[in-house]
């Protein structure tokens, strides 16, 4: 605006510029958000309708009669496969991979991101940008080296059995993607734990060096306890990705009663007993996202400052 | 022998020699300052005698035994750091604490440690606060805290003061000198600051690019500098380093100092010192304090060789305490430290008293003090 124009036309002027704008922006915001909730709005109400509606109504009306029938069916009668029992089982499978996979592997990315930032070692660089590399690879190409290993560990699990009758979870499914997940993610956790603590101060390492502490001293208590939106970004970011993942899912564990959750759900879909249970289905999949669901919800608000915290400063 | 002892210290980055063959000594119960500018190596000087830093060559002694080899927490030394690197998670008294607790010193004990220092300093009731709900000098105190309670051989100081702000670092600076007082403990403290190394030292070395350029007490650093830099880098406002031509009338020596557009200014010397017969009809680096540069009414009655002569005054910055006034001498400006009701004009000529005893002359080719 020059500065030649009347201060009247200027305000005015100004006013209803400043105003489309502003229809613009949220007109387009509400679109996008639209554009992104239907299909959860769609999934939500038909798992609360029968299926006589699903089969006659409108596919965005609100249930008629709701009924919460189709969240139990999904729970606890759905077929997988040949199994009729729903999916709590693979649920639960979901949740004893996911767990471990996510501490585990945030907990080695910390203690990466230690060594690599405070305890330098000749070479340090390399070794962090071969971990920033195993951040591009893709899964696919992991699929068929990652099977042969763990071949060879389930071989391995199978003569310790032989030998002290025991095989320490070795070749057991859960632990092949507990291991795959934890060596995929380290890349990952690696790198949001080197960049948080690039910015950590190191005086505070060397006062608690002269104070005497040792190197997991360090870590255990002046580290781990100044890294909570970090750890929190880390955990959401594995939590999300381990929990959703099917390739590595379908492919070491894609059958019987080990599957997670993911593949579980494709199988729910996929058996068909005569007339495909809509509502039943939308159930199961609105439980297998829960989860996740949740710990946006809980742990968001520090999802985002952790994401600035280790972006600008400690 | 001394209390702690640095023989022949060297320090190497790859090809790089950071500290190339530090000797000092200090006895016991002494403030020993490490002072220069950034990068001349003083930081990692105190890192290598508290085991931060590895050395490349020589020994560190703390009453006859070498440390060097030694685990920081072995050392039996405490530290400040600049940023004072207080535990962020843990209260005040967590980090007083923490270093007995990793030693496993019991509960009761440890408390009572905390109590003691506490009162020392006066943070009681700052106890069960977190770091970050304090001020900075607060947290200075906590940090020096931390340090008092392990009770050690050795207090190792970087920069403490130079986060805080004007006055509360001219307050932090008495408490560490009532503190050194009381407690009677050896410190070793850096800083790039010349005045906390003047007013706390009891033994001053002054560094550049990892050299100590001269080691005495402040008095000595201060009165017979060794050379340019050191005369230069010790005092405010700094030292006034004229360079001038020795001219001779007979057996007895005088300095000769350049004006632009006016006659030079003579002063004779009575008891120059016996290396600056050599350098007669040659240029040398005349240094004079503003301090031995005033008014006549403001010059010491009983200076044994005061020489007056007029100068024209360019600049005049009343301080309030005293009155500084910039004259041009030798192409340089020449700043002279008058009293503060001294009656002076800028752009007249005046007479300043020169206390030549106090003066100071440099080679100008090796920069070396001539003696």
């Amino acid at each position: 605006m020059s500065a030649v124009t009347s201060p009247a036309r200027q305000a005015s002027s100004g006013v209803s510029a400043k105003t489309i704008n502003r229809i613009v922006i949220y007109g387009l915001l509400a679109l996008f958000a639209l554009f992104y909730l239907m299909p959860l709005f769609v999934m939500l109400v038909t798992s609360f309708k029968t299926m006589d509606e699903i089969q006659n109504g409108n596919m965005l009306a609100l249930p008629q009669s709701p009924t919460i029938e189709p969240w139990f069916k999904a729970w606890g009668e759905t077929c997988v496969g040949l199994t009729c029992a729903g999916i709590k089982g693979y649920f639960w499978n979901s949740i004893k991979m996911v767990v471990p996979a996510v501490l585990i592997s945030t907990l080695l990315g910390a203690l990466n991101g230690y060594v690599l930032t405070k305890w330098r070692f000749r070479g340090h660089t390399l070794v962090f940008a071969m971990m920033l590399f195993a951040c591009f690879i893709p899964f696919q190409s992991v699929l068929l080296p990652m099977a042969t290993i763990l071949g060879s560990i389930g071989r391995f699990g199978a003569s310790l059995r032989n030998a002290t009758g025991f095989n320490f979870g070795l070749g057991n499914s859960t632990v092949n993607l507990v291991f795959v997940h934890v060596v995929y993610g380290l890349g990952f956790t690696t790198l949001f734990f080197r960049n948080y603590y690039e910015a950590f101060p190191t005086e505070l390492i060397k006062a608690a060096q002269v104070d005497g502490a040792s190197f997991f001293q360090i870590f255990r208590r002046i580290m781990l306890p100044n890294s909570m939106p970090i750890f929190v970004v880390t955990v959401i970011y594995q939590f999300t990705n381990i929990w959703n993942d099917f390739l590595f899912a379908s492919a070491y564990a894609g059958t019987g009663d080990v599957m997670p959750m993911t593949v579980a759900l494709n199988n729910v879909v996929n058996t068909s007993t005569g007339v495909v249970e809509y509502n039943v289905n939308m159930a199961a999949a609105m439980i297998a996202a829960l989860p996740t669901l949740i710990v946006y919800v809980v742990a968001g608000r520090y999802f985002v400052r952790g994401l600035m915290a280790g972006a600008v400063k400690g | 022998m001394a209390f702690l002892e640095i023989d022949g210290l060297k320090k190497r980055f790859g090809n790089v020699e950071i500290l190339k063959g530090i000797n000092v000594e200090l006895e016991k119960g002494g403030f020993l300052v490490l002072v220069g500018p950034s990068g001349c190596g003083k930081s990692t000087l105190l890192n290598t005698i508290a085991g931060l830093e590895n050395i490349t060559e020589g020994e560190i002694r703390v009453e006859g035994r070498a440390i060097n080899d030694l685990h920081p927490s072995k050392r039996d030394i405490a530290m400040v750091f600049q940023s004072y690197a207080l535990y962020p998670n843990m209260t005040v008294a967590g980090n007083i604490a923490f270093g007995m607790e990793m030693r496993g010193v019991p509960a009761a004990e440890r408390q009572a440690a905390i109590d003691k220092v506490a009162k020392i300093l006066q943070i009681g009731h700052l106890l069960q606060r977190k770091p970050s709900q304090l001020s900075g000098g607060q947290r200075q105190r906590v940090a020096m805290g931390r340090a008092l309670v392990r009770d050690p051989k050795l207090f190792l100081f970087d920069e403490p003061l130079s986060n805080l702000d004007a006055k509360l670092r001219v307050d932090m600076r008495i408490e560490i000198k009532r503190l050194h007082a009381t407690t009677g403990t050896t410190i070793v403290y850096v800083t790039h600051d010349q005045i906390e190394a003047m007013t706390l030292a009891t033994k001053i070395a002054v560094m550049r690019d990892g050299e100590v350029q001269q080691f005495g007490t402040p008095a000595e650093v201060y009165n017979n500098p060794t050379n340019v830099f050191v005369a230069d880098f010790m005092g405010s406002p700094a030292m006034n380093l004229i360079p001038a031509k020795i001219g001779a009338n007979g057996s007895e020596l005088s300095v000769v100092l350049d004006r632009e557009a006016r006659q030079p200014i003579t002063l004779s010397l009575t008891g120059a010192p016996a290396g600056l017969a050599a350098f007669k009809d040659k240029q040398v680096i005349f240094g004079v304090r503003p301090e031995a540069l005033t008014d006549p009414e403001g010059a010491e009655r009983n200076g044994s060789e005061i020489a007056t002569a007029d100068c024209h005054i360019e600049v005049v910055e009343p301080a309030g305490s005293d009155t500084f006034a910039v004259t041009n001498l030798g192409g340089k400006g020449v700043v002279a430290r008058l009293r503060a009701d001294a009656r002076i004009q800028p752009g007249t000529s005046t007479p300043l008293a020169f206390n030549l005893s106090k003066a100071v002359f440099f080679d100008p080719a090796t920069e070396k003090r001539i003696l």
